[in-house]
């Protein structure tokens, strides 16, 4: 008899992506894996590009991936996100308002 | 005896087509290399280049410029004039010699083909004589950069770069090969002839030998001229294939000239863009990228070919969005990734220097500046490290180069946006809609892989800046740098800046 593993029981498999932060200039290549979160995929893509180019600022960062929000605590492998996909880095500013 | 006027005899040297008794026409001619398509065969006729010349005029006019070309790199030998030149303009000829040398021979391949199976006797007469005119600009481009390479060893890129996998030429051999190794001689004579010479060469050739001259670079200047007097004869190859074109097949026509006009500019802004609007020292700069965009391309082309009939090309209005921001984010990329070139791209963002660009782009300071900021505070900050890359830029599945052009959103604020494209199991990205356009309906064309798929197929190791680096082909002693840090950055020395990266020196 097999049993078929769920996500959170596979290895971590590489996952590299098209992202942006923010509004810098350019896509950039950076890899993640199936386990990461998106807190830490956001914190992947603002090493390339936060304080280095686009001046830092004191909020919270999200990813964007098709168009939709994802909280920081999910992973890529719950996202559904794919190699190859493009994701977005934004500053949450609605925390500076709320 | 008196010599016959040209009229009498011109017919018998340019005339040569005869019908084949023992052979087919189609083995003589084969629709692959010759793509006649909706074209009837004995339309080609009709095929007749406006300036005639004859061997004998050809070689007398060349020897002139090759003599003329030669006394004054004689002339300047031993002067001392290069060590005056400016580290900036030195770059536009780095990148001009490594960009331009071996395209030129691919050009002579080009020619060749039309020369063998051009569809009318005249057409083949007339691509002789380009073939011999793109193996002279092969040598003397070849040569000219060769001894420099004494006084600086990145000059020595002048012969290596084609046959490096440096990111910039995949990016060009992605559109030389397209434009000159893989097509019939039909959609050749229109891409390289008509689109790539008549419309662009004007550009590089023309223009940047203002600025050459401007910048005290004679030797440069008078090669550059030279080459461009044979473009302006072997280049009207394309029009009369054109007008037989868009007589039969005017759709065919107008996609030809759309992709190649696109590819062009998408090549000349990376290169041409950066060599005017920020490698040439501000005194010396004659007319902004986009002032010499829009005179020496822009009106012409379009003249040009409404007089054949055929229309804007259906991206117009992307392309000329594009002449404020390509140009400028890919002189950024080119400066980040700097390792990753053979000469010393200089930033060239200087208080001076940025109010020369925001009165030429209005926009430049909103979309460019707060970036150069960051950057100008991290070298003012000793964080050189900050500016300097760790991972690769997005790389466009169309034209190699950097994913990297912003738009204004509806809230005001300029973002890189996404041009993705899922086909045959895998996600595409891409730099415009135009770029994206281009690849899927030419897609069986597209044969080079981009850098990035490089890297995620394991063909680069190690893989990492070392390893990118090496597969590049780039040594420490040729890799890029910015030739002046203090001059881009001494204006801004001591205000307050803050949200720095904390990598490297004090921040």
């Amino acid at each position: 008899m097999t049993v078929e593993l769920g996500i959170e029981d596979q290895a971590p498999q590489l996952v590299p992506l098209n992202a942006i932060f923010a509004t810098d200039f350019v896509q950039i290549l950076v890899p993640v894996t199936t386990a990461n979160t998106m807190r830490e995929v956001a914190a992947a893509v603002a090493h390339h590009v936060e304080g280095k180019r686009v001046r830092a600022l004191p909020f919270e960062k999200v990813v964007f991936h098709n168009g939709k929000r994802l909280p920081p605590e999910m992973t890529v492998a719950e996202a559904g996100i794919a190699p190859l996909d493009h994701v977005r880095v934004e500053y949450d500013r609605s925390e500076a308002t709320s | 005896m008196a010599l016959r006027k040209r009229e009498e005899w011109q017919h018998f040297v340019r005339e040569v087509d005869w019908t084949f008794k023992y052979v087919d026409d189609e083995a003589v001619f084969p629709e692959w290399h010759c793509g006649t398509g909706k074209v009837p065969r004995e339309a080609w006729q009709k095929w007749e280049e406006d300036y005639k010349v004859s061997y004998p005029e050809y070689v007398a006019t060349q020897r002139e410029k090759e003599s003329s070309v030669y006394a004054v790199k004689a002339a300047l030998q031993r002067s001392s004039a290069f060590e005056t030149l400016d580290e900036g303009w030195k770059s536009s000829t780095k990148m001009h010699f490594g960009g331009v040398a071996l395209v030129e021979y691919a050009a002579v391949l080009g020619e060749l083909k039309m020369a063998r199976f051009g569809l009318n006797g005249a057409w083949r007469n007339m691509a002789t004589f380009g073939q011999l005119d793109e193996l002279r600009h092969a040598q003397i481009t070849t040569f000219f950069g060769h001894e420099l390479i004494g006084r600086d060893p990145q000059y020595d890129w002048t012969q290596k770069t084609f046959h490096t996998n440096d990111w910039v030429p995949i990016s060009l051999r992605n559109l030389f090969d397209g434009m000159m190794i893989a097509p019939n001689v039909v959609d050749l004579a229109i891409e390289l002839p008509f689109t790539f010479e008549t419309g662009f060469t004007n550009l590089q050739f023309v223009a940047l030998s203002a600025d050459a001259l401007s910048s005290g670079d004679v030797n440069f200047a008078n090669m550059i001229s030279s080459i461009q007097t044979d473009e302006a004869r072997h280049s009207q190859q394309g029009g009369p294939t054109l007008e037989i074109l868009v007589e039969h097949d005017p759709v065919r026509a107008q996609w030809i000239i759309d992709k190649s006009f696109w590819g062009s500019a998408r090549a000349f802004a990376a290169l041409t863009g950066p060599a005017m609007d920020y490698y040439t020292p501000l005194e010396h700069r004659k007319q902004s990228y986009r002032e010499f965009m829009e005179e020496w391309i822009i009106d012409q082309f379009i003249r040009t070919i409404e007089d054949y009939g055929l229309k804007k090309p259906w991206f117009w209005d992307e392309f000329m969005r594009g002449l404020d921001t390509w140009h400028h984010a890919l002189h950024m990329g080119l400066w980040y990734w700097r390792p990753t070139l053979w000469w010393r791209p200089k930033a060239a963002v200087s208080k001076d220097e940025r109010e020369w660009l925001a009165e030429k782009y209005p926009n430049w300071e909103k979309v460019y500046g707060d970036k150069w900021d960051v950057l100008i505070d991290n070298i003012n900050a000793n964080n050189v490290e900050a500016t300097l890359p760790e991972t690769l830029p997005w790389l466009c599945s169309m034209c190699h180069l950097p994913c990297c052009n912003a738009t204004q959103s509806r809230d005001g604020v300029w973002r890189v946006r996404d041009w993705p494209l899922s086909y045959d199991g895998r996600t595409y990205h891409f730099c415009t809609n135009a770029c994206r356009q281009i690849w899927w309906k030419d897609r069986d064309n597209v044969n080079h892989e981009t850098v990035i798929d490089r890297f995620l197929a394991g063909q680069i190791q190690p893989m990492d800046v070392g390893g990118i680096l090496n597969y590049m082909g780039l040594s420490p002693e040729v890799m890029g740098d910015d030739p002046d840090y203090a001059a881009w950055t001494k204006d801004y020395t001591g205000r307050v800046a803050v949200g720095l990266a904390s990598t490297g020196g004090e921040s």
